[in-house]
């Protein structure tokens, strides 16, 4: 990294070097350990000096007209001429020989002052308020306010106290200090700017200008960021009080950014006096997730603790499923894998972890076989993530101008909502974003390019992207550093393949490989999808299955019924399927033999690999329900009894073997990776510091460790063959079906989650607008879409966002499965 | 002693029209200053004295010179808000000789190389905005600026300034040249943190560099260019050149605007031309820059100050936008007060704490001590509020909210005690009150219904 210029300024009579540019609040707490109280004022968004709370002295050194020399009083000290009025540090960028006094009556009484202001219309519910104990207004009132209230009226303001913002955030508007902080978020850091100020004076308030209201996926960060308890989440709102829950840091299980988050747990009456989940926090993780996280890992949490969870082992008899002991099912299973002779398949989620699939790999491996499977078969190219994967060091949040983010086949907000967040930043701070898909998706507001192509034909486009893009090709080419993101919508796999290849020749090809924030990155379903790749799962394996279908298949954390409607065929020629599950599915209600019952991210350790490469840690939060091991335990003691060898006593001990064998993680255990070290800005840092910036949690868990690329590591990279695929073509009276991911979605874990079922799409199908008016459909209507000898009733969205000539259809919404990948269909108006 | 730059129209009928304004001499300025360079127009408008009307007094040629001519795009944003307490004055040049501010306004736009006029006008003057928009209308077709202009500048550059009107939509606030700013880029109407400043690159309308000035400042200026600054010096008194136009209002026979050179006294201005007190009272107050400036207590030194920006000072009050809101002694201070802190306390944007807050807690409390509930406590209470509020704020809006109350409690100390002492009470205030208001409702009443 470059030098940083730095400077000089003294603060309360002390000299500091402080590099340039920096904001003055900023310098002050983190070089001269001086914290200066903010309300309004937030690190990641810029300052707009409302609240007053960070008034300070401020000075320039006196210079004699004459020489411009400064001027030295008698003692030799330099004299200061101090601005007659308080100044708002929040505003200030530091420059050199700036003078700053924040010890003096003038200070003190000024914070005093604008404390005694705020307080004078604040409703002082801190005994029932949700940020009472964790609140900037109670601290800093203890710190520097005054100790009795001279406002003394029998009645104060009345606003309104109970405001639905939408359906998952409550505003009170008496609790409110109107600091901006939540509009400034969903303005500068989201992009969706639906709150706004309403009227004025000591009625301003905070609206939503949104239909439904409050309409984002980040919504629940302004309850964190919030300085007081004036935004509350409805999951969580008078939940708890913050003195109460202990903080154990885990990982998003559904984000392939890995956002790191912190389990907020309570023993609580409405779980038996177990701890539970009280509430779900982001975690610091600069290079990850910031400070922010979805809407969905913040409201998903309540599938770990549900009813539905099966609890213990199941074996099928008669056609129906009994409760058996785990030495009776683990025997079974023993007993089937041992007649298999080695006809033996596997197919893992990409929600299991390193070690799940590690401990999985092996009892399969001694067995004999090496059919690994990795579901869903949406997205491939692992192989080449190892190699010209976004580089070590990458930061979303350092790109900026001449950088260029290309997005290809991929609805990024639905998909990885936090990589849409930071790259919409970087398009901010001027990084070239060119997104190209056969449809329109919501980043093309925050891009610099868009473009089109033929549903289907993503691979086609980047391949000869001169052709197809030759402004795009130029960005490219003259990029700073470049990152290519491949989603696979709109692709079968082959085509996600072929595109992943031709993102890969292009990155070698123009150098943007083995370096920090250049590199290819793609949108893998799930908390693992990358871990998959490097513990030796395919998704061709997977499919390999399907044309040549094993004696014995173990199904482990895979909905694929649900994911893929057309795997029944296949399935029914399967002699024994064993599942490992969390929640009954298609496969545990129809196909398993035995039901192993696995344990939630929350009742376990373990480590996931996130789309980066970045292997990340998450802790034991909630007891196990009912019976449930962790998937590699169950493993463990399967491998055990087929005298594979003992069971390990912990995930950690399974990790030390990971590094042993897989080259990639080489060197890591748990102790490197639960490593912190000290973030900017430091949230939760001193015990002062959450009201910096807000309730987000200090990392305690660790920062993880990125798995080097083959470039990172000097080896060369080889550009490679790109096969084109077959694009499916509609015949007379077909369509082009095209499904797409939502983010709320009615899949079995998220389907728990009843907060957040007001916010999950009706289930429907965007008709092109010209095809809407032959077949005489209308937006609303009902409409049958039959592919692949399956059909589902959806309502017809006519809006334009699909290409003419096909429809694009979202998958787990309805609850027939609908296709997993691009094929073509009938419509039909019901 | 009248001598009429702006309220031309008093000597020639109709000059608010396009034609009657170009015959007699109209746009002739516009045409000098393009023969001028940049730099020449604006060390004249600086040579002037030339200063603000919009209340803060500040240099105009000084504000130009600002502007950074190598910036590609900068523009002029002409303040028509006219929300200040007791002012009327801009409607009137507006209504009557809307080309000369128009003209003056071109002639800024030549000088700092603006690429656009924007007169944001208040809400309320629609109506005005209709008619202004039909005369630019026709100085545009006339070729005199626009997208057809057919003028040269100095540098045989085609002079295409356009210019476009814009209403707000009823705030106070809105008059605080940033919060202006905001409202015409579509934004909440909140004044913005400073530095940078409008005229710097970052602070002005769209962020560019910009000028904003009053409508009768840019006025004046078609009459400095023709008849030159040292014409100009030669009216008005010292630092204050010219003529300013008071908006006189209140207890007065005659209220209205009257355009005067500065150093006129408030004698002459009260009794001359206001024509004295209006029910024989005696004059007892002066808002001498409506609610927003400190108030004065009528005596001889106070009526034969000269009107000037600096002669004010003398009585820790200013001129403001001079409008001079006189009450007798019926007026009951306290009651003034709470009435124009009401004002404040309606139109604080609430952007910063101290000014939201504190114009509440004001209010609050003026409430209670006319109630009689006050307590001798509560005088103490409001004072220290409002000096807490003065150095705090964001804009300028919580300093002038606050000058009430500390103003009136210094300098009508007896008025506050007889309210808290109990020596008055609340039902004489509300006799005197509400007979002039039903007095009204009922003149405003159709008959027979
Ligand atoms: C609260 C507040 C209200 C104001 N209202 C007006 C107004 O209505 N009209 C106006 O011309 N200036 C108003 N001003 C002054 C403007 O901010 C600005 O100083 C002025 O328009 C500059 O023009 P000038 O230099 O020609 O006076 C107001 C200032 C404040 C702080
Ligand atoms: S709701 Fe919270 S974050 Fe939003 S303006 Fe009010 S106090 Fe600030
Ligand atoms: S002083 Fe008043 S008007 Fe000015 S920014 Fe603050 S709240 Fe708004
Ligand atoms: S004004 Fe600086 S922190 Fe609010």
């Amino acid at each position: 990294m470059a030098e940083q210029k730095l400077v000089t300024i003294t603060i309360d009579g002390k000299a500091y070097q402080v590099p340039a540019g920096e904001n003055l609040v900023d310098a002050a707490r983190n070089h001269a350990d001086n914290q200066i109280p903010v309300f309004c004022y937030h690190p990641k968004m810029a300052p707009v000096g409302m609240c007053r709370m960070c008034l300070v002295e401020m000075g320039t050194p006196e210079r004699d007209p004459n020489t411009r020399e400064i001027v030295h009083d008698e003692d030799g000290n330099v004299k200061v001429r101090w601005m007659p009025k308080l100044q708002t540090a929040c505003t200030q960028t530091v420059s050199d020989g700036m003078y700053i006094r924040t010890t003096t009556d003038q200070v003190a009484d000024a914070r005093n002052n604008v404390l005694e202001f705020l307080l004078t219309s604040h409703p002082l519910d801190c005994p029932v308020c949700d940020k009472g104990g964790e609140c900037a207004l109670q601290d800093l009132t203890m710190a520097h306010g005054p100790g009795k209230t001279r406002m003394v009226f029998s009645e104060k303001m009345h606003l309104d106290k109970i405001v639905p913002l939408g359906d998952l955030i409550v505003l009170d508007e008496e609790r409110c200090i109107q600091c901006a902080r939540c509009i400034r978020f969903q303005d500068e850091i989201v992009g969706d700017d639906v709150l706004a100020f309403h009227e004025r004076g000591r009625t301003l308030r905070i609206i939503t200008k949104s239909d439904p209201g409050f309409d984002t996926y980040f919504s629940g960060n302004t309850t964190d960021i919030c300085p007081v308890g004036a935004l509350t989440t409805v999951d969580f709102r008078f939940g708890a009080r913050p003195w109460e829950m202990t903080s154990v840091p885990s990982i998003d299980p559904w984000d392939a950014a890995g956002s790191n988050i912190s389990l907020d747990m309570r023993l609580d009456r409405d779980f038996g006096g177990r701890a539970m989940i009280k509430r779900v926090m982001p975690r610091q993780n600069e290079w990850v997730n910031e400070i922010w996280i979805s809407d969905k890992v913040r409201f998903g949490h309540h599938f770990t603790r549900a009813e539905e969870r099966i609890c213990a082992p199941l074996l099928r008899n008669n056609g129906n499923l009994n409760e058996v002991s785990w030495t009776e099912a683990l025997d079974t299973v023993a007993g089937v894998l041992k007649a298999a002779n080695g006809d033996i398949g596997l197919i893992v989620g990409s929600g299991a972890s390193n070690e799940d699939l590690w401990a999985l790999r092996q009892v399969v491996n001694g067995l004999g076989s090496e059919r690994l499977g990795a579901w869903p078969v949406t997205h491939t190219g692992g192989e080449l993530i190892a190699q010209v994967g976004v580089g070590k060091g990458t930061n979303l949040g350092k790109l900026g101008k001449g950088d260029v983010v290309l997005i290809v086949a991929s609805d990024i907000e639905e998909e990885v909502p936090i990589w849409r967040l930071r790259i919409k930043q970087a398009h901010d701070r001027g990084a070239a974003v060119i997104v190209a898909n056969a449809r329109k998706t919501r980043m093309d507001d925050f891009a610099s390019h868009t473009f089109r192509y033929e549903a289907g034909k993503a691979a086609h486009w980047l391949a000869d992207l001169k052709k197809s893009a030759p402004e795009a090709a130029e960005a490219v080419k003259s990029a700073a550093n470049l990152i290519i993101l491949t989603g696979a919508e709109g692709l079968t796999l082959e085509g996600h393949a072929a595109l992943m290849q031709a993102a890969a020749n292009l990155l070698i090809e123009t150098g943007h490989v083995g370096k920090p924030n250049n590199g290819l990155l793609s949108t893998f379903p799930g908390a693992n999808g990358v871990g998959q790749y490097y513990l030796g799962y395919t998704p061709e394996q997977s499919v390999a299955m399907a044309a040549k279908p094993p004696k014995v298949l173990l199904v482990a954390q895979a909905d694929m019924l649900a994911d893929d409607p057309s795997v029944a065929a296949w399935l029914d020629k399967v002699e024994t399927i064993i599942s490992f599950s969390m929640l009954p599915d298609g496969i545990t209600a129809k196909f398993a033999k035995v039901v192993l019952p696995i344990q939630s991210f929350a009742e376990r350790d373990g480590t996931f690999t996130n789309g980066e490469r970045r292997v990340q840690r998450f802790y034991t939060a909630q007891g196990p329900m009912g019976w449930s091991l962790p998937l590699w335990q169950i493993a463990n003691r399967l491998g055990e009894k087929l005298g594979q060898g003992k069971a390990k006593l912990s995930a950690a001990a399974v990790m030390k073997e990971i590094a042993a064998s897989v080259p990639a993680f080489e060197g890591m255990d748990y102790r490197a990776l639960s490593k912190v070290e000290k973030q900017y800005p430091d949230v939760g840092g001193a015990s002062d510091s959450y009201y910096y910036s807000g309730t987000a949690c200090k990392n305690t868990g660790g920062l993880g460790v990125v798995i080097p690329t083959a470039a990172d590591k000097g080896e060369t990279v080889k550009a490679g063959e790109v096969k084109l695929p077959a694009v499916p073509k509609a015949g007379k009276g077909e369509f082009v079906i095209i499904p797409s991911t939502r983010l709320y979605n009615r899949e079995a874990q998220f389907k728990l989650s009843t907060v957040v079922h007001p916010r999950v799409m009706v289930p429907f199908a965007e008709i092109n607008s010209a095809d809407a008016a032959k077949l005489g459909i209308t937006s609303g209507d009902v409409v049958q879409i039959s592919a692949n000898g399956g059909s589902v009733r959806v309502r017809a969205n006519v809006n334009g966002g699909a290409p003419e000539g096909s429809v694009v259809l979202p998958r787990h919404l309805t609850d027939e499965p609908v296709p997993m990948a691009i094929t073509v269909g009938q419509v039909s108006k019901v | 002693m009248s001598l009429n730059i702006i309220f031309r129209e008093k000597d020639i009928p109709n000059i608010r029209e396009f034609d009657v304004y170009s015959k007699n001499g109209g746009y002739e300025a516009l045409k000098k200053a393009l023969s001028q360079t940049r730099k020449q127009v604006i060390d004249e408008v600086k040579a002037s004295n030339l200063r603000g009307r919009g209340g803060a007094g500040f240099p105009t040629g000084v504000k130009w010179s600002f502007i950074p001519q190598d910036n590609p795009i900068n523009y002029v944003v002409v303040n028509a808000d006219e929300s200040e307490t007791g002012t009327f004055k801009d409607r009137q040049i507006m209504e009557n000789n809307p080309h000369q501010m128009i003209e003056g306004a071109l002639i800024c736009a030549y000088a700092i190389k603006a690429a656009a006029v924007y007169i944001y006008l208040r809400g309320e003057f629609w109506d005005v905005a209709h008619a202004l928009d039909a005369e630019i209308a026709r100085a545009r077709k006339a070729g005199l600026f626009g997208p057809n202009g057919k003028l040269k500048d100095a540098d045989g550059n085609p002079f295409k300034v356009d210019i476009f009107t814009h209403l707000g939509a009823g705030a106070y606030i809105c008059g605080e040249e940033t919060a202006l700013l905001n409202s015409i880029e579509g934004k909440l109407g909140q004044p913005r943190v400073r530095p940078p400043f409008p005229a710097n690159k970052g602070g002005g309308l769209y962020n560019e560099p910009t000028v904003v000035n009053n409508v009768e400042t840019l006025a004046n200026v078609p009459w400095i260019i023709n008849n030159g600054a040292e014409e100009y010096k030669k009216i008005g008194v010292g630092s204050s050149s010219g003529t300013k136009i008071f908006c006189l209002s209140g207890h007065v026979k005659n209220p209205g605007n009257y355009e005067l050179p500065f150093g006129v006294t408030f004698r002459q201005l009260l009794y001359d031309y206001g024509g004295g007190p209006l029910n024989g009272g005696e004059f007892k107050a002066i808002l001498p820059s409506g609610g927003s400036g400190p108030i004065l207590r009528v005596t001889d030194e106070v009526l034969d100050t000269p009107l000037t920006y600096d002669d004010l000072r003398k009585f820790n009050s200013i001129l403001g936008s001079a409008s001079v809101i006189v009450m007798d002694d019926t007026v009951d201070i306290v009651w003034v007060a709470s009435k124009v802190t009401k004002f404040f306390k309606h139109e604080s944007c609430g952007k910063c704490t101290p000014c939201r807050e504190g114009t509440y807690w004001l209010d609050k409390v003026l409430d209670r001590i006319l109630a009689g509930g006050g307590k001798e406590s509560d005088v103490d209470l409001i004072m220290s509020v409002a000096k807490n509020m003065q150095p705090t704020t964001l804009c300028a809006f919580g300093e002038f909210a606050a000058n009430p109350t500390i103003w009136t409690i210094n300098v009508f100390p007896e008025e506050f005690k007889a309210w808290v002492d109990g020596s008055k009470k609340p039902a004489e205030e509300k006799a005197v009150a509400r007979p002039a208001r039903e007095r009204v409702a009922a003149a405003a009443a159709p008959a027979g219904d």
